[in-house]
């Protein structure tokens, strides 16, 4: 009847086949066959013969599982443990979601006047140099001209927040790689899934697990995505320090942990900072994203813009989110920049 | 000169590869180093090493590169560790110490200064010369009197807040040895220090060391491949070829009586006059009242001997030692101990 009967005829399977009888709704494909008449199965020439996936081998044995059968029994078994996954992870990240809230209405309720000046504080801090200050100060008064300050001042915050937090997991994850290397042959694959699974793929199993009025569900997704190259470039700046220095801490003495503060840690930093950098880009790019899953911010006007078809709303906040990125890009490659020329060999 | 032996090193061995110890009983079998590592793919770092280094004393171990000494050097603090044999520093076992009492001997009693100088590039000098006190918790502030002082003897007063990429290679060097000052350690190990730096600043360091030394009576173990800075610094010379020592003693006499073709190759192409000195080649003073030509130091170099001479070959000095005669020195002896020994092995045989 189908492709591959011989194969379960061969195995003596028949009876194990003809028990199981297919309990699913047909798909659409075996209706449209029902409705065209015939099976349509007969294989005529070797050109048309079909891969042994899993459908084909279901054609021949109701018994075998058809792909469908694989998606659902991973959902399946995803939802049951949801329940308890959720138990636990609950908890543990309830203080993403008052650290975001927080951040969000320090951000709002404080009024214009005294955001802004801080703001030009923190840049002139980390970065010493007028020519940025004013660069960022403009840029922050035309958003907030346009009436974009709200939006531009939400996303800044969720990065704000989400970034800390990629630094504060992602640099011990990152020294605890470059201590041991079974830690970084286990790490590493999970890094590399992360960084290629696409971004909204993140978001599906999240929705599952937290409710999508709560802002850690944006949060997590911003954290996985945005926390990889932190973790990668304090691992590589660690295991780059200088052979010699690190002899020469053991020769005077020093415990595992005085190498790790006073000389691994200081040595890496200019790794660890364009780590940082490109953290707080990539949690840039998934803020846009998250607006999906109802994070505020400048994302939600470019949702808005495609949803409606609006394309100035659209235009124009994807420029505020270019103005946010090239501050946030110019103030931490400039603070980069004082590191290094510190620490210059 | 006869004093404590602080360091001492017995039957000691190295076998870089995964499983040293077997491959160890194929080298005490008498396995040699290339073999060793086309049969079984091991690399003999150190074979059946045996120096005592003495208290006061530069000991230089000298060898070309691959010959094992900087493998020698980092086992003396454990930075490697031996596959057998044995170390003693003041007597006391340094392979049956734990983390702590190694760390108390880094900290303590030995110091180190490296070939490409090591210092904390985000530390200022003085922060770098003070880092063996910083290590063991002292406060900047309390150290700083101490590594100030001794920035200043070697000669870098008025750089203590810069850093070390402002510095030249010689200074930097300098902040090393700084450093290794600071710590008070009775030990210095000195891996190849002076020889990323370039001749003239290297002939500076080297008097620098031996001022230092003349002054502190360190036990200093020196590193080198440079036959001329070893015949300038050592009161014991170790010379190590392939992970095995091929002579050790006084530099002189092994300049004297190379025990080695080795050796005789090694010491062919530098200038004797400068570096043998006039005790190793001096007789017994004869009794009889000659008429010597002046008096010259036991310490006093043949070669200024010779310009004192001015070229006479017929006079005869006496040597003196504190105002006492120690010997004498004819000008055909000291023109004898000249001749090199490639040469003067030849001669030899000709005679007979």
């Amino acid at each position: 009847m189908a492709t591959y009967d011989f194969v379960f005829s061969a195995l003596g399977l028949e009876d194990w086949c003809s028990q199981g009888q297919s309990s699913s709704p047909m798909s659409m494909a075996q209706l449209l066959s029902k409705a065209k008449g015939g099976d349509g199965t007969e294989v005529t020439s070797i050109w048309d013969l079909p891969f042994p996936s899993l459908d084909a081998l279901h054609k021949s044995c109701s018994a075998w599982p058809q792909s469908r059968d694989l998606t659902k029994g991973l959902e399946d078994g995803f939802l049951q443990i949801k329940d308890n996954l959720s138990l636990v992870l609950d908890p543990i990240t309830q203080p993403l979601s008052w650290s975001l809230d927080g951040a969000l209405y320090t951000m709002l309720h404080t009024p214009w006047w005294i955001v802004i000046p801080v703001l030009l504080a923190v840049v002139f801090f980390v970065t010493k140099s007028w020519k940025l200050v004013s660069f960022v100060a403009g840029s922050i008064v035309l958003l907030a001209f346009i009436d974009y300050y709200d939006y531009a001042m939400q996303t800044l915050s969720i990065i704000f927040v989400c970034a800390f937090l990629c630094v504060l997991v992602g640099v011990p994850i990152g020294i605890a790689m470059s201590r041991s290397d079974v830690m970084q042959r286990m790490t590493i694959p999970i890094l590399d899934m992360l960084q290629t699974l696409p971004p909204f793929v993140y978001l599906i199993p999240l929705i599952f697990l937290f409710s999508v009025t709560e802002s850690k569900l944006y949060g997590i997704a911003i954290i996985l995505y945005a926390i990889v190259p932190v973790i990668r470039l304090t691992n590589l700046g660690i295991r780059l320090v200088d052979k010699e220095v690190i002899e020469a801490a053991d020769a005077f003495g020093m415990t595992p942990w005085q190498k790790l503060y006073k000389v691994q840690i200081p040595l890496a930093l200019p790794n660890i900072m364009a780590g940082v950098n490109q953290t707080i880009m990539m949690s840039l790019a998934m803020v846009v994203i998250a607006s999906l899953v109802s994070a505020p911010g400048l994302g939600v006007l470019v949702l808005k813009g495609i949803r409606n078809l609006e394309l100035g709303v659209g235009l124009v906040s994807g420029l505020g989110i270019v103005i946010l990125a090239v501050i946030l890009d110019r103030v931490t490659k400039a603070s980069l920049a004082r590191i290094n020329a510190a620490q210059k060999q | 000169m006869t004093s404590d032996v602080k360091i001492s090193i017995k039957n000691l061995y190295k076998i870089f590869g995964p499983t040293p110890d077997v491959a160890l009983e194929y080298v005490r079998r008498g396995m040699g180093k290339a073999e060793l590592l086309e049969k079984h793919n091991h690399v003999l770092g150190l074979r059946d090493i045996n120096v005592d280094m003495h208290d006061g004393e530069i000991t230089v171990i000298m060898g070309l590169s691959g010959s094992g000494k900087s493998t020698l050097i980092r086992h003396l603090n454990r930075l490697i560790e031996p596959t057998a044999g044995e170390i003693r520093v003041d007597g006391e076992d340094v392979l049956s110490f734990n983390e702590n009492q190694l760390r108390e001997l880094r900290r303590k009693k030995m110091s180190m200064v490296f070939q490409k100088f090591a210092l904390l590039p985000h530390r200022t000098v003085l922060e770098n010369a003070g880092m063996a006190m910083d290590v063991s918790g002292v406060s900047t502030a309390d150290f700083e009197h101490e590594a100030r002082k001794w920035l200043a003897r070697v000669g870098l007063e008025g750089n203590e807040h810069q850093y070390p990429h402002q510095l030249s290679g010689g200074m930097q060097q300098r902040v090393g040895i700084a450093r290794a000052l600071v710590s008070n350690s009775p030990i210095m190990l000195m891996d190849e220090a002076f020889s990323a730096l370039d001749p003239l600043i290297r002939s500076d360091m080297q008097d620098l060391l031996l001022e230092l030394q003349e002054e502190l009576k360190k036990t200093i173990v020196f590193i080198t491949h440079d036959l001329d800075e070893a015949l300038k610094l050592a009161d014991h010379l170790v010379i190590l070829k392939d992970g095995e020592v091929v002579q050790q003693g006084d530099p002189q006499d092994i300049l004297l009586n190379p025990g080695d073709p080795y050796i005789v190759d090694f010491i062919s192409d530098i200038n004797r006059a400068r570096v043998l000195r006039v005790r190793s080649v001096m007789k017994e003073p004869s009794g009889d009242a000659q008429d010597y030509a002046g008096d010259i130091s036991e310490k006093d170099n043949l070669e200024s001997v010779l310009s004192l001479s001015g070229g006479d070959t017929n006079l005869t000095f006496r040597v003196v030692r504190d105002g006492e005669t120690v010997g004498d020195l004819s000008m055909k002896e000291l023109t004898r101990a000249l001749v090199p020994l490639a040469a003067a092995s030849e001669s030899r045989q000709k005679g007979r």
